[in-house]
């Protein structure tokens, strides 16, 4: 049985519009006006016991709110969720007791206590038996690296030491499934590594599920074979990784250095410039359009080529073609609604993964 | 020079103008602020009805005069309450603002002291309801226009001395960080020190004695004294004349006071 | 409920470990309020130097008045002070949630979260109050009258908690609720003085609408032996009328949050 089902999920917020002014505002006090949103919308999955997701999409997609209503925080205006079998909003407590939050950057530890102290008190609220919790202690101290913090107040810590410790405290009560938001942003590469093989191990060895949303490729790359692409409240993607790459990484580049400066070439059909230096050359070509050896061979009717190369499509850029809309162009749902008809394949969002 | 001094009653006055945007962004705030002060008006009518139950004049104040002294100074408060600087001062060193509010191009102080003006009179302006509502509880101010003047002069020469003074009292927030509780603090002092719940008349004379000599009733009980017939207009030449000098010694003392505060902050890299 | 109280404890034992980490501070914020109830009790003072009573009432009299309006006051600062910022300080910042996803109640841990200890200076001035004024005014502390008095703060305390539990729910529709549980919770400044000072109206909003007359008022006529009937049984009724209110309302603002996550 999945441990998370997600059926038809919605959400609609209702904005109140106010008219600019005092009379605006007068106005809106006697007469409020909402303008519906749609955050999430029809939104359907399932995951298994053990799986780790990736869920992604641009700020704003409506992926906290998802979160939001997979942790019962939010009750969903349209479909239903279940959580271990349970309604995560009615059954709050009982569903609480099985999972972990980290909400991006803030903590849920107290500012002033000493890292043991915090982790007891989660601990506390949490009951875990004291004698399971030192083992967790010590086992989370040793992965984590929290050896020598566990005696120091969380405000003095770094963000790197804050993450890491605020790992090990949504995990002390071993839960079942754990959401993660953005648990590496911002953080150095070494440490983002040391929390990455936590989330492996925690999920080898306790059979966690997570769900991870992130900016990041590399959390991603390392972590998830699965993924979940949300756009615009809609789930755009949901498949294994590896199959993004194929079916979305549609365009390839090919570099071409050259005996002579270029000058003057006509492009093969379905390519573009890239980059074009004194003797060197970057295509990136559609593959459904071309083939590289046709891209190659016309290239090397025209000029001196002295050497090329094929690069692999990179797994960033095919995200960021995602987000800029490609995926939507090749057939990815598209919105039936008439209220958000108007977009067409290349929406504003240009919102890069670097965040 | 002239061209200076144009230029920078330009910029401080940009500061000023800043004060009551910043106060009306918050309406709900001045909702709350009419509601909390007409509570305040409404209990202390009752209070000093009940006290005047059974004595006509008390320490030589009639009900009416005490009345209205004691509404006048519930509408004047802002006079004392808009020179607390200990919060604002704990705030800019909580967010390591000071370095940056310290290397503008004009005079910390002078800057402050215009902003808190700036406020005073905002807070005035805001008080006008409050004036009407005290009207219906039985205050009984004087028409007499210059009865009003030295009111006003004795208040902001008043005010100044105690800007001055709560400068200095300010510079705590370089030693010691729980900043709410000393305002907290100042607070209640400077509500009974001030004159603002009781006149100084009514106070034992070693009180009153001793609450002339501090600066909090210069700024409120002093003019308001004038105001409601306590202290005759003959008076004024020499009240203000004791405020200038009691500034001539307190604004430099309390600047020589912030640099060795600030000095803290300097040293020790905040 | 067990659960609870050691929670509670846990919570509380914590906190003052943070507290007594900054001692300088401690003592500050707590003489701090001592400072400004101070003010109004030298007003009190002042005026009863120079007049024998005040609407029927002598100076220690009014002075047990308003201890135990301190005392009830204290309890609120003291356990339930994070009614106050609920809005600005965990629903702004989106702390709220995490009170969501812990297998507590939310109410709980909102007031779990934060022991104020600027209510000791209420809870000591009050004490002071109590104790001096009754001593001289020679009531005695037998058994019913102890529990009287123990009674009477508690249902004064928990007249204070209710009515900011009421308030404090607007926070889920405009984020801060503090102008809004400010208004109200002032009105306690009425029940400083005796009721009877004030006209029908002010009597009858300070009994039946925000009852802080039962913090103090009505328990000190019981004690002086001053009859003003029935109502000197009620505040314990009163009490749990309004904190039933309030947790009703508390549910409904956490089903708006629920709804619209702000």
């Amino acid at each position: 049985m999945p441990v998370i089902q997600a059926e038809n999920l919605s959400k609609v917020f209702h904005i109140p519009q106010k008219d600019p002014g005092v009379a605006g505002a007068v106005k809106a006090l006697f007469r409020p006006r909402f303008q519906p949103k749609v955050a999430v919308d029809d939104v359907s999955f399932q995951v298994a016991e053990g799986e780790v997701v990736g869920y992604i999409g641009v700020n704003g997609a409506g992926k906290s709110t998802t979160i939001k209503m997979l942790t019962g925080i939010l009750v969903p205006s349209g479909g239903q969720v279940r959580i271990l079998g349970r309604d995560p909003h009615r059954e709050r407590v009982a569903n609480a007791r099985d999972i972990g939050v980290v909400f991006g950057q803030r903590t849920q530890l107290w500012w002033d206590l000493a890292l043991t102290e915090s982790l007891g008190m989660v601990a506390r609220i949490y009951d875990v038996p004291p004698t399971r919790y030192r083992q967790l202690l010590d086992q989370f101290a040793e992965i984590l690296e929290l050896k020598d913090l566990l005696h120091v107040p969380i405000r003095t810590m770094s963000l790197g030491q804050k993450m890491r410790a605020e790992l090990a405290a949504t995990l002390i009560h071993e839960p079942k499934i754990v959401y993660l938001d953005e648990p590496t942003i911002g953080l150095d590469l070494i440490v983002k590594e040391r929390i990455r093989e936590f989330i492996q191990q925690q999920n080898r060895e306790q059979g966690t599920t997570v769900i991870l949303t992130t900016h990041d490729l590399g959390d991603i790359e390392t972590l998830c074979r699965r993924v979940l692409i949300i756009d615009a409240g809609k789930l755009i993607y949901d498949g294994p990784l590896s199959l993004i790459k194929e079916r979305f990484g549609k365009f390839r580049e090919i570099t071409f250095d050259t005996a002579s400066p270029v000058t003057t070439f006509t492009l093969p059909t379905g390519a573009e410039v890239v980059a074009a230096e004194e003797r060197k050359l970057v295509l990136r070509f559609d593959r459904t359009r071309a083939t590289a050896s046709q891209v190659a061979a016309s290239l090397m009717n025209q000029l001196e080529v002295v050497d090329f190369s094929l690069a692999e499509p990179d797994l960033a850029n095919i995200i960021k073609h995602i987000y800029q809309g490609a995926l939507r162009e090749d057939g990815g749902r598209r919105t039936e609604d008439g209220g958000r008809k108007a977009e067409d394949g290349r929406p504003e969002l240009q919102a890069s993964l670097g965040r | 020079m002239a061209l200076a001094l144009g230029r920078t009653v330009r910029r401080y006055g940009g500061m000023a103008s800043m004060a009551p945007k910043f106060f009306l962004a918050y309406s709900i705030w001045v909702w709350m602020e009419w509601a909390v002060q007409t509570i305040a008006l409404i209990i202390t009518s009752f209070f000093w009805r009940a006290v005047y139950t059974d004595q006509t004049v008390i320490a030589g104040l009639a009900q009416s005069q005490t009345l209205t002294y004691v509404l006048l100074a519930l509408i004047f408060a802002p006079f004392v309450h808009s020179t607390g600087m200990i919060y604002n001062f704990g705030y800019l060193l909580k967010e390591g603002q000071i370095a940056v509010e310290l290397l503008r191009p004009l005079d910390f102080q002078a800057g402050q002291y215009v902003w808190r003006t700036a406020e005073l009179w905002v807070g005035l302006i805001l008080q006008v309801p409050l004036f009407i509502v005290a009207l219906f509880l039985g205050m009984q101010p004087p028409l007499d226009p210059r009865l009003w003047a030295v009111f006003l002069v004795t208040a902001f020469l008043g005010h100044a001395v105690l800007f001055c003074f709560d400068w200095m009292l300010g510079c705590l927030a370089f030693y010691v960080t729980e900043i709410w509780g000393l305002s907290v603090a100042r607070y209640g002092f400077t509500l009974f020190a001030s004159g603002l719940l009781v006149p100084l008349a009514l106070m034992p004379d070693w009180l009153a004695g001793i609450l002339n000599v501090l600066p909090f009733a210069q700024a409120l009980y002093v003019p308001l004294s004038f105001l409601t017939g306590i202290a005759p207009l003959s008076d004024a030449p020499r009240v203000w004349l004791a405020q200038l000098a009691a500034l001539a010694v307190l604004l430099p003392l309390s600047r020589w006071v912030f640099r060795v505060a600030v000095r803290k902050v300097t040293v020790q890299g905040g | 409920m067990p659960r609870y109280v050691s929670l509670y404890s846990l919570f509380l034992r914590q906190r003052l470990k943070i507290l007594m980490e900054y001692r300088v501070n401690f003592f500050i914020g707590a003489v701090s309020t001592l400072i400004e109830q101070t003010a109004g009790l030298l007003t009190v003072w002042v005026v009863m130097q120079r007049i024998p009573l005040l609407n029927g009432w002598t100076y220690e009299e009014l002075l047990l008045v308003y201890g135990l309006l301190a005392l009830s006051k204290s309890l609120t600062y003291l356990f339930a002070d994070n009614l106050w910022t609920v809005g600005r300080e965990y629903i702004r910042t989106g702390g709220f949630d995490r009170f969501l996803v812990r297998p507590v109640d939310p109410l709980f841990h909102l007031l779990a979260d934060r022991f104020d200890h600027q209510g000791l200076g209420h809870l000591i001035i009050g004490g002071i109050l109590v104790s001096t004024a009754s001593a001289r005014l020679g009531i005695t502390w037998d058994l019913p009258h102890l529990l009287y008095l123990v009674v009477a703060v508690l249902s004064g305390g928990l007249i204070f908690i209710g009515l900011n539990l009421i308030t404090c729910v607007s926070a889920f529709w405009i984020m801060d609720s503090v102008p809004v549980t400010r208004v109200v919770f002032d009105m306690n400044e009425f029940a400083k003085y005796p009721l009877s000072m004030y006209n029908r109206g002010v009597q009858f909003v300070l009994t039946w609408l925000v009852p802080y007359g039962f913090a103090s008022f009505y328990p000190a006529n019981y004690l002086l032996g001053r009859d003003v009937g029935v109502l000197v049984w009620l505040g314990p009724a009163v009490a749990v009328t309004l904190l039933l209110i309030g947790y009703r309302l508390w549910l409904f603002g956490l089903r708006h949050y629920a709804s619209t996550g702000s």
